[in-house]
């Protein structure tokens, strides 16, 4: 759920001192191997929980074979050894950059991560658009009717858009535009024609709208963004309240600034204290809390892929949970540990440039 | 109007226009199985969709229903059955048989060949089979093939089954099964799996379709191959694409909106039950051979052997009471809106020998339940309050309705004033092994079957103790299965699976309650779903049409 974010204003940077900037190389270096511990921390929990949940043989076979097949076959699979040799064992796997073999469909887990992490990325990124797209210029809106009805109905909105659990916000949309009003398709990343397109392609990066602007087919682009439209308002309208409400408080911030104030006493019209005062002091803070956005979005994520069939990391992850397939859990798990982490290492670093107070 | 507003709002009609051009940049109308850049043969080509899965193309790595189902289009066996029922009748082979007790003859069509164009002859069936046994994969049915001792090939059209165990009257059946399509042995390895990737690539098909494009458990495209020499014939469509959901509501709303033509597996009863209203699709019912069931264990039930209060008698009795109680009807109608049907007896009906010595036994003789011949069972057996039932179900194994199904259990058992019910669930993992280590009295089981044999609902259970290990044991009842299993004369066999289940009903080690159907929705234009919801359980996509 997102933290309801009214952060403060831009503040002038404070003066940059000479030891500043070792101070950022430390600081670097320390968000740096900082990453490491963070994905270890989760992989080593991911992996104890998903063996505590049960085997997936087990979750296959049980009720079919008799309880001593059942047996012999975890006893073959070597699923009833010592759990901290199995452990050791996936350390060293991993450390090599063997990821393995996913159990219940046997799929190679990087192909597995390249394939659906594609799917994921591509949703994360229409969100993002649809985040943006609304966000700020609701916002901005909000902030010129500050105090007024109109500015009352956009906060009560931003307030709806991030306390909505995205499934039930994607259920909502799906029932309105796909069932009720039928502009949009219930489910899928594209139709089946266009689906089989994508997949004879040569060389496909995976994420569709790319792919079918790279192959030059502008009918399958089409189709692909209509697909991908409730999804992503589903996923993205968790963000852009976020984004509303920060633009919104920024906007105000800067309005009222000691310098807007002079130039508005010089006679700066109002459109150039907005636009070129502080529309751009406001967005700032967006690229740092877009980064912190990561880790919701992707959490999101796999309940958006599982309401529209969106085939991505999140539905995979929700299929091998209940496979109880460890390896394909514990890929996924860890790519999405990295990406958080270096996400957020980039922020943090981001962040640090900007206002250098950070640092200490 | 200021500057400033003017600029504001330009600003968000900018964005407004952005947002409405992603919106509008739709292109065909999307959704739909054969848009205008489908192929020339679009018209004719099917859209299935399933919530099943696919666990591998290649036989020895899978023994679920999303893998078969895709096997059956582009794979072939030795024996198939032609839709409309569960028969074995050649498919590769020309002629099969018994040639001793112990050996069973297949000859092979001839001038077999493989997609790839590779030679499809008695070296591929050998390997085929060895291999299943060979790679035994934990997510395999190696073990189907317990039988098969050794197998020879004489020449290129001769295969000779040897079997462990003779005359098994199974066998035909067996080569129908998920252990048995036949694999180009140039292109399986004979030790490990090959990936579904690899196959395709391999074009290592030999079936009524060859895979034109793979997605796996997203979409899966299949065309026609014109060589293909089985049993089924030619396909009644050009080509055929299986879309793989994981929502049904999702599958529901893409039949119902036509964007594909068949919704196969799995739909809820509810969700089957809108659909029967809905007059833009219609929904097929076929023959199941999905049981749902009550296990008593022999020694942990009330009165049971191990019970501080043990007594047969008693035991016995608190058996026949609630097979007297149940009203299976109710269940199927108000639960599963008629997707599960009552069943009467360990076989499902439309298997050879399926009788119904449950319901001539229980309750009013006529299917209904009766209190009066419940309460007279209790007390001649000297029971006189209420006998407390510790009764388990699995909510997550069974579908979502094994709650309702049992609420209602326990509602008709306990409204008899003679039980009161202790219900309670475990999740699958646990109450699997659970079960079969005595944890569960009484308890909810279900079962799907391997092949097409009443055998399939007796030896599994009934034999050395069964896989339930639920203490039964009656040496009349694994005599009469061991004797069917043998017997070649079809009436003789049938009388004695009669048997079987007449002494089953008396024992009630298990209480059978419902028969699945199999469902499948389609498009009112939509031709040739009925004839594939046979006995055999395969969906052959080769039978529709529109």
């Amino acid at each position: 759920m997102a933290t309801l974010i009214d952060a403060p204003p831009p503040t002038v940077a404070a003066p940059i001192s000479k030891s500043a900037g070792g101070g950022l190389g430390r600081y670097i270096l320390i968000r740096f191997l900082l990453i490491f511990p963070t994905i270890f921390i989760l992989v080593t929990l991911v992996f104890f929980l998903m063996r505590i949940t049960g085997d997936p043989i087990t979750a296959a076979q049980g009720g079919r074979l008799p309880q001593e097949q059942i047996d012999a076959l975890v006893h073959q699979a070597g699923y009833d050894r010592n759990l901290f040799i199995q452990y050791i064992e996936y350390l060293g796997h991993i450390a090599t950059g063997n990821f393995g073999r996913t159990i219940s469909d046997g799929r190679p887990v990087v192909e597995m991560l390249v394939k659906f992490g594609a799917a994921t990325l591509e949703l994360s990124i229409n969100a993002v658009i649809v985040a943006l797209l609304v966000g700020i210029p609701l916002g901005m809106f909000a902030a010129h009717k500050r105090d007024k009805v109109p500015d009352a109905v956009l906060r009560m909105f931003a307030i709806l858009c991030y306390a909505t659990p995205v499934f039930f916000a994607g259920l909502l949309l799906k029932l309105t535009f796909s069932v009720g009003l039928g502009w949009f398709p219930v489910a899928g990343r594209a139709s089946t024609t266009t689906e089989l397109a994508m997949g004879r392609l040569a060389a496909p990066t995976g994420v569709y709208w790319l792919d079918a602007l790279r192959s030059g087919n502008l009918a399958a682009f089409g189709d692909i963004v209509h697909h991908a439209v409730l999804p992503a308002v589903a996923l993205g309208l968790l963000t852009a309240g976020v984004f509303l409400r920060l633009v919104r408080t920024n906007v105000i911030g800067t309005l009222g600034r000691d310098y807007v104030e002079a130039g508005r006493s010089r006679g700066v019209s109002e459109y150039r204290l907005v636009t070129k005062h502080a529309y751009k002091p406001a967005l700032i803070p967006i690229i740092t809390v877009m980064g912190l956005q990561i880790a919701l979005l992707l959490g999101g994520a796999v309940l958006t892929e599982t309401t529209f069939e969106w085939k991505g990391l999140g539905y995979q992850l929700a299929q091998y949970l209940t496979a109880r397939d460890f390896v394909a859990v514990q890929g996924i798990v860890m790519l999405l540990a990295v990406i958080v982490a270096i996400t957020n290492f980039v922020v943090d670093i981001a962040a640090a440039l900007i206002d250098p107070r950070v640092r200490y | 109007m200021t500057k400033s507003t003017k600029a504001l709002r330009s600003a968000i009609a900018l964005a407004g226009v952005s947002a409405f051009a992603l919106t509008a940049c739709t292109g065909p109308s999307g959704g739909g199985g054969g848009g205008s850049t489908a192929s020339e043969n679009a018209s004719s080509v099917i859209a299935y969709g399933t919530t099943d899965k696919v666990t591998a193309l290649d036989p020895a790595g899978s023994y679920d229903n999303g893998s078969f189902m895709v096997m059956n289009q582009i794979y072939s066996f030795l024996l198939n059955s032609k839709p409309g029922g569960a028969d074995p009748v050649p498919d590769l082979a020309e002629s099969s048989s018994f040639t001793k007790p112990s050996e069973f003859t297949v000859k092979l069509k001839s001038d077999l060949k493989w997609a790839n164009g590779h030679v499809l002859d008695s070296k591929d069936v050998k390997f085929s089979f060895d291999r299943q046994t060979a790679i035994n994969d934990p997510n395999g049915p190696a073990s189907l093939l317990s039988n098969i001792d050794s197998i020879a090939t004489p020449d290129a059209s001769t295969v000779v089954f040897t079997l462990k165990n003779a005359n098994d009257q199974t066998f035909p059946q067996i080569l129908t099964s998920p252990a048995a399509p036949i694999v180009d042995d140039e292109v399986f390895p004979a030790d490990k799996l090959l990936s579904d990737e690899e196959i395709v690539k391999a074009n290592a098909f030999h079936g009524q379709y060859i895979i034109d494009s793979y997605n796996k458990n997203t979409l899966v495209s299949l065309k026609a191959w014109p060589d293909y020499k089985g049993v089924l014939g030619k396909p009644a469509n050009a080509g055929a694409t299986i879309k793989y959901y994981t929502d049904q509501t999702n599958m529901k709303l893409e039949v119902k909106g036509g964007q594909i033509d068949v919704a196969g597996r799995i739909l809820s009863a509810t969700d089957i039950d809108d659909l029967k209203k809905d007059s833009n699709v219609t929904v097929h019912l076929g023959p199941g051979g999905e049981m749902r069931y009550i296990v008593f264990n022999y020694d942990t039930m009330p009165y049971g052997a191990k019970a501080p209060e043990a007594d047969p008698k008693k035991a016995l009795a608190v058996r026949q009471a609630v097979a007297d109680l149940i009203d299976r009807q109710a269940i199927s109608d108000q639960v599963y809106k008629g997707t599960y049907l009552p069943m009467w007896s360990n076989v499902p009906s439309g298997f050879v020998g399926a009788n119904e010595s449950f319901k001539q036994a229980y309750g009013d003789g006529s299917g209904k339940p009766s209190l009066d011949k419940a309460k007279k069972v209790m007390s001649d057996a000297g029971i006189s309050g209420p006998v407390t039932i510790k009764l388990q179900y699995n909510p997550d194994h069974y579908g979502k309705s094994s709650g309702d199904e049992y609420a209602m259990v326990k509602d008709q058992l306990e409204k008899s004033g003679l039980f009161t019910v202790d219900l309670q669930s475990t999740e699958w993992v646990t109450y699997n092994s659970a079960s079969k280590k005595d944890s569960y009295p009484v308890f909810q089981l279900g079962w799907f079957p391997d092949f097409s044999d009443a055998d399939n609902y007796l030896t599994p259970f009934f034999v050395g103790g069964g896989f339930m290990n639920n203490h039964y044991s009656n040496p009349e009842v694994e005599s009469l299965i061991a004797k069917q299993l043998v017997t070649a004369d079809k009436a003789e066999r049938e009388k004695t699976i009669q048997e079987v289940q007449n002494l089953l009903a008396k024992d009630i080690s298990t209480l059978p309650l419902l028969q699945g159907a199999q469902v499948a929705v389609s498009g009112t234009k939509v031709k040739g779903v009925d004839s594939t919801l046979d006995a055999s359980f395969k969906f052959r996509l080769g039978t529709v049409s529109k």
